[in-house]
């Protein structure tokens, strides 16, 4: 289980997430939703361990993250970035193993896992091509498939559809939803069609520090949907 | 342009390369010498072979690894592959405070002035950092910093060589294009550099990791903050090892990390073995044209670096 108790995140010196209180578990396809600026991506930063909290806690299987060493808590839970950072050049392929670097190195499985990944992403046309040199959309595949590779037990994605197609992202969400069924997969996304067709799971940041959270069926019904995306003319 | 699978990417041609560049370089010079010589101790040739040519080989070896390692190591550290320890002012740093303080009459051991230098390179590396930094490292940012620094630097020194006349310093040259002629590698730094060099051998691994960006290393389990303190650290170390031997000599941590990974891919535990045979290959022959082409007169070793350099930077730039 990766839960968050009392949580409370800054960003910019604004209080983005306040008093969270949530818990995913394996088996379940859970969406983030909420409006541009929500603190979608800081949230998932901190479940991931990777963002600063200012207060509360966020834990895996009982252990608060900020007590797990970054190896540990890697073999636990993989991120897929939003936003690709400055980087130097490295092939797909290599790009894909760097997905096992949390665990003990086994060539063999490593390999395979690797070449799996590349294949399931459809990505072997551009195997030995240098990722620098790759379109949006297939350097998102390859992100995806190095997370996957990582093989954790809490896969969480922000924005995991940006610059693909129709017909990848179709494949993509038939990736996710398999890797839910004995995985907790927990997705940052825009198009409320894709949430209902393969969500499990919803938590919804509205305004003013409220949270709704629950399975999608009670969750996305018409007037959620309305508080979150039609309430900010009231305010402005 | 990949050479994964040509036969320059074996580590054993590159071993061979370096143990045959360094016989030639010992036989040729202002003293022609043959093979047959370098055994005989009562032939006139053997003192100069030996005691002057022979650490000069070695210096050139040495230097020559530790930049394009500093090289790997400082790219690493700013995700560029444009990088390099001459042309973004870490060298200059090093050579100004050794500079100041062998003028300031402080100047003890080769060590103590390797360990000033140390300082400098660390503290350049700090100032470049600080400036570049707003919110995220920006490219183009710190590459422009890094090149003003630089120059600099170079005033400094320009400046102290020019106002401090009849005393015992090195020329002018070597500190601004570097010179091999001086120092013998001292016992301090070679330890140093290979501590370094399995240090960063046994965390090749993180390395690779740590090149695909800061956020992305974190959430793949790497300790980023530790991890680039090492790197930052040790890019200083090298950078100042070599000049303190060798003066600031350019374009050898440019060129040599991106022959090395055309040559055996993005991997460090394939990149920092072979950066150190191929960099140390790479200004041992440079010094040995320094030291040939116009004799008796000899180049600083930093021009025929800089005549490779130069056009390889500026190719590299269109790619980039």
């Amino acid at each position: 289980m990766l839960c968050t108790e009392q949580l409370v995140l800054r960003q910019d010196d604004q209080t983005v997430i306040n008093q969270l209180n949530c818990a995913f578990g394996p088996g379940e396809f859970w969406a983030i939703i909420g409006r541009n600026g929500a603190g979608k991506t800081t949230l998932l930063h901190a479940l991931a361990g990777v963002q600063t909290i200012q207060s509360g806690t966020v834990a895996v299987d009982g252990q608060p993250l900020n007590q797990l060493d970054p190896l540990s808590r890697a073999r636990k839970i993989s991120l897929l970035l939003q936003e690709q950072e400055a980087s130097l050049t490295v092939s797909v392929t290599e790009a894909v193993a760097m997905g096992r670097y949390p665990w003990p190195s086994t060539r063999q499985q490593d390999q395979q896992l690797t070449d799996e990944m590349i294949h399931r992403c459809g990505l072997e046309t551009v195997r030995d091509k240098s990722i620098l040199k790759l379109s949006g959309g297939e350097r998102r595949k390859v992100e995806i498939a190095t997370c996957l590779a990582q093989q954790s037990d809490y896969l969480l994605l922000d924005e995991p559809l940006n610059h693909l197609d129709l017909v990848h992202r179709r494949n993509i969400m038939q990736l996710f939803t398999e890797y839910s069924q004995d995985h907790a997969v927990i997705m940052v996304c825009h198009d409320i069609e894709v949430v209902k067709t393969h969500c499990s799971h919803v938590l919804m940041i509205l305004e003013n520090d409220c949270y709704l959270s629950g399975s999608s069926a009670t969750m996305l019904t018409e007037h959620n949907l309305q508080k979150l995306f039609n309430d900010s003319n009231q305010h402005d | 342009m990949d050479l994964t699978d040509h036969w320059a990417s074996s580590i054993w041609f590159w071993l061979v390369l370096l143990l045959v560049l360094m016989t030639g370089s010992l036989l040729v010079g202002s003293v022609t010498t043959n093979i047959s010589q370098l055994w005989q101790p009562d032939a006139p040739q053997f003192a100069v072979v030996w005691e002057l040519r022979f650490p000069r080989v070695i210096n050139a070896v040495v230097v020559g690894a530790c930049l394009s390692v500093a090289g790997l190591l400082i790219q690493n550290l700013v995700k560029n592959p444009l990088a390099d320890p001459y042309l973004l002012g870490v060298s200059g740093g090093a050579a100004t405070v050794q500079l100041l303080v062998i003028m300031m009459g402080l100047s003890l051991s080769q060590s103590w002035l390797f360990l000033s230098g140390f300082l400098g390179s660390l503290l350049a590396t700090v100032l470049l950092l600080k400036l570049s930094y707003l919110g995220e490292l920006r490219p183009n940012k710190l590459t422009l910093n890094g090149v003003v620094l630089a120059f600099g630097f170079a005033a400094v020194i320009s400046f102290v060589l020019s106002t401090a006349q009849g005393q015992q310093i090195k020329s002018m040259m070597f500190w601004l294009m570097g010179d091999l002629s001086f120092a013998r590698p001292s016992l301090l730094m070679v330890v140093l550099g290979f501590l370094a060099c399995v240090w960063l051998y046994r965390h090749a691994r993180s390395l690779d990791v740590l090149a695909r960006g800061d956020l992305f290393a974190a959430k793949s389990g790497v300790a980023v903050k530790k991890m680039n303190l090492w790197v930052f650290v040790l890019t200083a170390l090298l950078t100042s090892m070599a000049v303190a031997q060798a003066g600031t000599i350019g374009f050898v941590g440019l060129i040599i990390p991106h022959l090395v990974r055309m040559l055996v891919g993005h991997r460090h535990r394939d990149l920092i073995p072979m950066c150190l045979l191929v960099g140390g290959c790479f200004l041992l022959l440079a010094d040995t044209l320094a030291r040939t082409v116009l004799s008796p007169v000899q180049l600083p070793v930093g021009v025929f670096t800089a005549i490779i350099g130069v056009p390889v930077f500026l190719w590299l730039n269109r790619k980039v």
